[in-house]
């Protein structure tokens, strides 16, 4: 029984980085980083992250690439929002998968006095958008973050986690890198996003060539997201979710918008043509199942936006059991135990 | 991709015209896009080539306004 407790307390507590470094034979892992070689069990690898970095860095080096950012900016928008509404300053800040810095243009330097910015494009780094708060870029992925434990005050992420392939390990990441009492603010695509394009596809597909197969990245569910963030060790979780609809002349120009977002497919068992004829049925079928009154095509983009905070004796706990004082029975007079508290006070 | 891109920039500007040309189908589209819709109604199947016909239509129309803007261009 004994035994078996110890175990169980092993596997729970990330192992110290000396430990680690003693088992892996030798081999130098820096100390305070996070302890490498320890992949989740099933952790997949279903996305081609070079592939992906490639795509990254030639949509950053476009001729116009503002005319892509839309979605970002409006997504990063939001999230500093969310930074506004934390009544608290932080000093030290980090963008994971920043892109081209879409959020810290929204901040000031007095609630973020410093801020890192990782991407794995070198290119969109380069092209940052001008901000005010101080920056340092680094050259990171999202699952590898080469920075100490207990670092920063706030780590925020937009609409980059889709792509990584190990999520559990990359949330745990972020929060072993987080202060005690440090928050973390994230916005991930949500489980809804393009499935007018994913269906026209998949129909067009199927009539046109007899099967189909995946064009879309698959997304997490928001149950998993929440289950996710509690693995990985975040307390006092928030999700929520908001819909975005752009409206497009058709599937095509939504196809060459996605691409010059860096978007485009790099899934390992992704095909790697798509006929044109599949092409043109699948924006007759778009069309025709999907469209407005004024001839425009809908695509939504769902946004899971969640906030996770590391844990310190500060925060708030659940109450002890027994504790209370007040029973639920007596909830309709909760009007006359108020006025009777503040009597008192 | 290749140093100029010459391949991948004229791929693309075929594909850039593939919207205009569709909107000069729009019947045809509307008709394709009616049958690929109808059979996933509750009681249909969706199998290989159900709408042959419609996309036939569809894609001789498309050529065909591919060829006027051809013949218009040069």
């Amino acid at each position: 029984m004994l035994r078996q407790a110890r175990l169980w307390r092993l596997w729970r507590r990330p192992p110290a980085a000396r430990v680690l470094a003693a088992n892996l034979g030798g081999r130098e892992v820096a100390s305070g980083v996070f302890p490498l070689g320890n992949t989740s069990p099933g952790a997949l690898n279903i996305f081609d992250r070079n592939l992906k970095r490639k795509q990254k860095n030639w949509a950053a080096q476009q001729p116009e690439p503002m005319k892509f950012d839309y979605l970002r900016e409006e997504v990063g928008n939001r999230i500093a929002d969310r930074i506004y509404d934390i009544s608290r300053d932080f000093t030290l800040a980090l963008d994971v998968g920043c892109g081209r810095g879409y959020i810290a243009q929204h901040l000031n330097k007095e609630t973020v006095g410093k801020f890192f910015q990782t991407d794995i494009a070198e290119n969109a780094l380069k092209n940052s958008l001008e901000t005010e708060i101080p920056t340092v870029s680094v050259l990171a992925d999202e699952e590898f973050l080469p920075f100490r434990e207990n670092t920063f005050d706030l780590v925020v992420s937009s609409l980059s986690l889709h792509w990584v392939n190990d999520l559990p390990r990359a949330l745990e990441q972020i929060h072993y890198v987080l202060k005690p009492n440090g928050v973390f603010v994230g916005a991930m695509f949500g489980g809804d996003t393009l499935y007018e394009l994913r269906c026209s596809l998949q129909l067009a597909e199927t009539e046109r060539e007899g099967g189909f197969s995946p064009h879309i990245s698959p997304f997490t569910a928001v149950n998993d997201l929440g289950h996710l963030l509690g693995r990985a060790g975040f307390n006092t979780l928030t999700v929520d979710t908001d819909e975005i609809q752009v409206n497009y002349p058709g599937m095509f120009e939504l196809m060459e918008d996605l691409q010059g977002m860096g978007e485009s497919n790099c899934s390992w068992n992704r095909k790697a043509l798509l006929h044109r004829e599949t092409m043109l049925a699948a924006a007759a079928v778009y069309r025709e199942m999907y469209r407005n009154e004024d001839g425009s095509v809908p695509a939504t983009y769902q946004i899971y936006y969640m906030i996770g905070w590391k844990y310190h004796d500060s925060q708030a706990r659940p109450a002890e059991r027994g504790s209370a004082t007040v029973s639920f029975g007596e909830l309709g007079k909760l009007n006359n135990l108020m006025s009777q508290t503040e009597k008192s006070q | 991709m290749s140093a100029n891109g010459a391949v991948w920039g004229r791929v693309r500007s075929r594909l850039r015209a593939f919207p205009e040309r569709l909107a000069a189908c729009g019947a045809e589209a509307a008709a394709y896009g009616r049958c690929v819709q109808a059979s996933t109604a509750p009681g249909g199947r969706l199998s290989k080539d159900v709408c042959a016909r419609e996309f036939e239509a569809l894609r001789s129309c498309f050529a065909a306004a591919a060829k006027r803007t051809l013949k218009g261009s040069s």
